[in-house]
């Protein structure tokens, strides 16, 4: 991209009340009907008395399909309208990063929930048999983004590591149990199996889609990258991304967030293909203005150019964690705070730490608003 | 004598997870909760007992972490923010220790439900060991390592005692850190020297078993300094130990094999597990058989309730395999 700094979400955006509740098939209140035109409004968006029309039927196959659109679309123009320059639809097609992918994906059974933290869980699956490609998961999502904006086009992507990493692994364990005698080695050569069988049966056969459907984007999301910080581990994430991407006419970055940077950093500059990191920092830096020491939340920044990573950073500047709207000059003071740690303003995309989805869309609204604004203020600096 | 047991932490049974999210959502009542938990609390330790394991847990299904009891329960520590459990997809509450540590009421006896332990079965408890609660705290306040664990020892001392008065004969003191972080060459010998001295301090005048479990880490790395642990037991993950290693070694301690694999929900063969065993046992008794515990690597809560249950099953028929073996 020719402007400097140009400004990009991560993926996930709320799901609005009359979309979780419409897809269900469950009857809509007036309030939230209303919700519905009023933000509808506020984004310009036409023919709403459709949607009112269509929020008020009763539920059916083609309701379903015609609210994801709708909540795509809404959440298409929440991203122009806040004057992002890349965009996607807020992954609104997606239950969640996890269960969307592996319940179109055949050889998964789901087991049930299982902790995360306290009172929160998540519904985890086993890999029961070889995985096998069952139906696409991304491409009508991106065909329906594409025709629907003008504006570059990033997707997120589950990666692979990440999926197996959240996976209990009972087919391979099962297979290797006859040949390898220790428990760690064949635990490993389980996971490392079921990985590269993914890849080449479920992940690329979707990356190839939407290359072919022309996507020019697609953001590899690995939350659980550095979850396992042993050397082997890394290693086998970093060949699982490296044999996911490979060979495509397309861009690839690698997304990951609440993680340990020092490990990430040494491998970063492993990755092949990957022209941007974008990483969280806001969340762990304060909220004063200024460059300098106000800005400790971007130490680890200096580790990923120390380590040599030479590509661009989606530099996360708004936190996705609270209801603190950050100030544009708070955001302007991030990005040139890191133009000077990394020297080249031209590497640096203004992003979200991560998906806005557990903010209201109004705090969201506020917050990507306010973080264009302070991209604007920063190429003033710099011009 | 050859006995199984759980190494920690039951899963929250399905109907009990719904009542939980239910609560954060404020659909139900405190009180409701509370009814859940005292129901799936009698359930969990039916099925221990129902499976045929020799000491029975209250299966810690309050526990929101390893730490959390003292977190919360001890003045001088805070809880901080989110953080990963080790190489988990799990995450706990940083303890931050900020003023000098001090137990005011007993933590654990009060978290659990005493009146649901069967009598006539011998009970176990768990707490978390001095280097894992340290390792996994922000310290502001003590000048050092040892400073704090000496004092937190002192702490497990009395929780220890307290457990035993009201009729606890068995408590594990789970270690994870210990095993998990890399051990250098040259301070292997001061750190387990400090955790030798620090144990004493945790069961200085107890007289019920007590067991340090390992886990999530290479048991045999802290070896041969563990075999002089004043504890009687030593827990091993047998997922993450190299087993040519310890069979180097001769114990004059019991263990507790972490045959089970918490992580994984492939159910066990037991004919593979009573192979394995049977050759630690042998190599690692070379004269007499101390005591063998059969148990998961980890904390069951890592599965979804239906599957820990299968689990337990497994180790209490490898359990009865070996004592055939063995008699």
């Amino acid at each position: 991209m020719n402007k400097l700094f140009p400004t990009q979400e991560i993926g996930s955006l709320a799901k609005p009340r009359w979309r979780i509740k419409g897809y269900r098939g469950k009857a809509l209140s007036e309030e939230e009907i209303a919700e519905a035109v009023n933000w509808g409004r506020k984004l310009g968006i036409e023919n709403l008395e459709e949607l009112v029309k269509l929020l008020s039927e009763g539920d059916s196959t083609n309701r379903k399909r015609a609210i994801l659109e709708w909540s795509s679309k809404y959440a298409i123009r929440f991203f122009e309208t806040a004057g992002l320059d890349i965009v996607f639809d807020g992954e609104q097609w997606r239950s969640e990063m996890y269960e969307h992918v592996i319940r179109k994906t055949a050889g998964f059974k789901f087991l049930g929930y299982v902790k995360s933290f306290d009172y929160r869980y998540f519904n985890k699956a086993a890999c029961i048999s070889k995985p096998k490609y069952a139906k696409s998961f991304y491409l009508d999502e991106f065909l329906f983004t594409r025709e629907n904006t003008k504006r570059e086009i990033k997707v997120p992507f589950t990666g692979p590591y990440t999926l197996v990493d959240w996976t209990f692994n009972e087919y391979y364990e099962k297979k290797f149990s006859g040949e390898i005698r220790d428990f760690k080695r064949r635990k490993f050569e389980a996971k490392r199996e079921l990985l590269f069988d993914l890849i080449k049966d479920v992940i690329r056969p979707e990356i190839s889609k939407l290359v072919d459907a022309g996507a020019k984007w697609i953001q590899i999301d690995e939350p659980a990258a550095t979850t396992n910080p042993a050397d082997e581990e890394m290693k086998l994430f970093v060949e699982s991304f490296n044999e996911a991407v490979k060979g495509f006419n397309c861009i690839f970055s690698l997304h990951n967030c609440y993680s340990n940077y020092e490990i990430l950093a040494k491998y970063a500059c492993e990755l092949r293909n990957c022209s941007q990191l974008s990483l969280e920092f806001a969340n762990r830096d304060s909220r004063q203005t200024g460059t300098g020491n106000a800005r400790i939340g971007y130490k680890k920044i200096k580790l990923f150019e120390e380590h040599g990573f030479h590509g661009n950073y989606g530099l996360g500047v708004v936190d996705v964690h609270t209801n603190f709207v950050e100030p544009p000059e708070l955001v302007r003071d991030r990005i040139l705070h890191v133009v000077k740690i990394i020297g080249d303003p031209s590497r640096i995309y203004v992003s979200t730490d991560c998906g806005l989805r557990t903010r209201t869309l109004e705090i969201s609204f506020q917050k990507l608003k306010n973080m264009v604004l302070g991209a604007e203020l920063a190429r003033k600096v710099l011009r | 004598m050859i006995g199984c047991y759980v190494t920690g932490a039951l899963p929250r049974p399905s109907e009990l997870i719904e009542k939980t999210r239910a609560y954060e959502r404020k659909r139900i009542i405190k009180k409701e909760l509370e009814e859940s938990f005292e129901k799936a609390t009698e359930s969990v330790i039916k099925a221990q007992f129902s499976a045929g394991l020799n000491y029975i847990t209250d299966g810690m299904l309050k526990w929101q972490d390893l730490l959390r009891p003292f977190t919360e329960g001890l003045k001088g520590i805070e809880v901080g923010s989110l953080t990963r459990w080790f190489n988990n997809n799990t995450f706990y509450r940083k303890p931050i220790i900020t003023d000098s540590v001090k137990r005011d009421k007993a933590i654990v006896k009060n978290m659990m439900y005493l009146g649901k332990m069967p009598k006539n079965l011998l009970w176990k408890a768990v707490l978390p060991a001095p280097y894992t609660f340290f390792s996994l705290s922000k310290n502001q306040y003590y000048k050092d390592k040892a400073e704090f664990m000496f004092k937190f020892a002192e702490i497990i001392n009395e929780e220890i005692k307290s457990l035993a008065e009201v009729g606890f004969s068995y408590i594990q003191l789970s270690e994870p850190a210990l095993v998990y972080e890399p051990l250098a060459p040259n301070s292997k010998k001061d750190k387990l020297a400090l955790m030798n001295d620090v144990l004493e301090v945790a069961v200085k005048g107890t007289t019920i078993k007590t067991c340090l479990q390992t886990f999530f880490g290479d048991f045999s790395k802290i070896l041969p300094e563990a075999l002089d642990f004043p504890v009687n037991h030593l827990g091993i993950d047998s997922y993450e130990t190299d087993f040519e290693k310890l069979k180097e070694y001769s114990f004059e301690k019991g263990v507790a094999l972490g045959l089970v694999d918490s992580r994984s929900s492939l159910v066990e063969k037991p004919d593979e597990l009573v192979e394995v065993a049977k050759e630690i046992i042998e190599s690692i008794y070379r004269s007499k058989i101390e005591d063998v515990f059969i148990c998961p690597n980890c904390d069951l809560d890592f599965l979804p309730w239906e599957r820990a249950k299968e689990k337990m099953k497994v180790i209490s028929s490898v359990t009865k395999h070996l004592r055939e073996e063995f008699s």
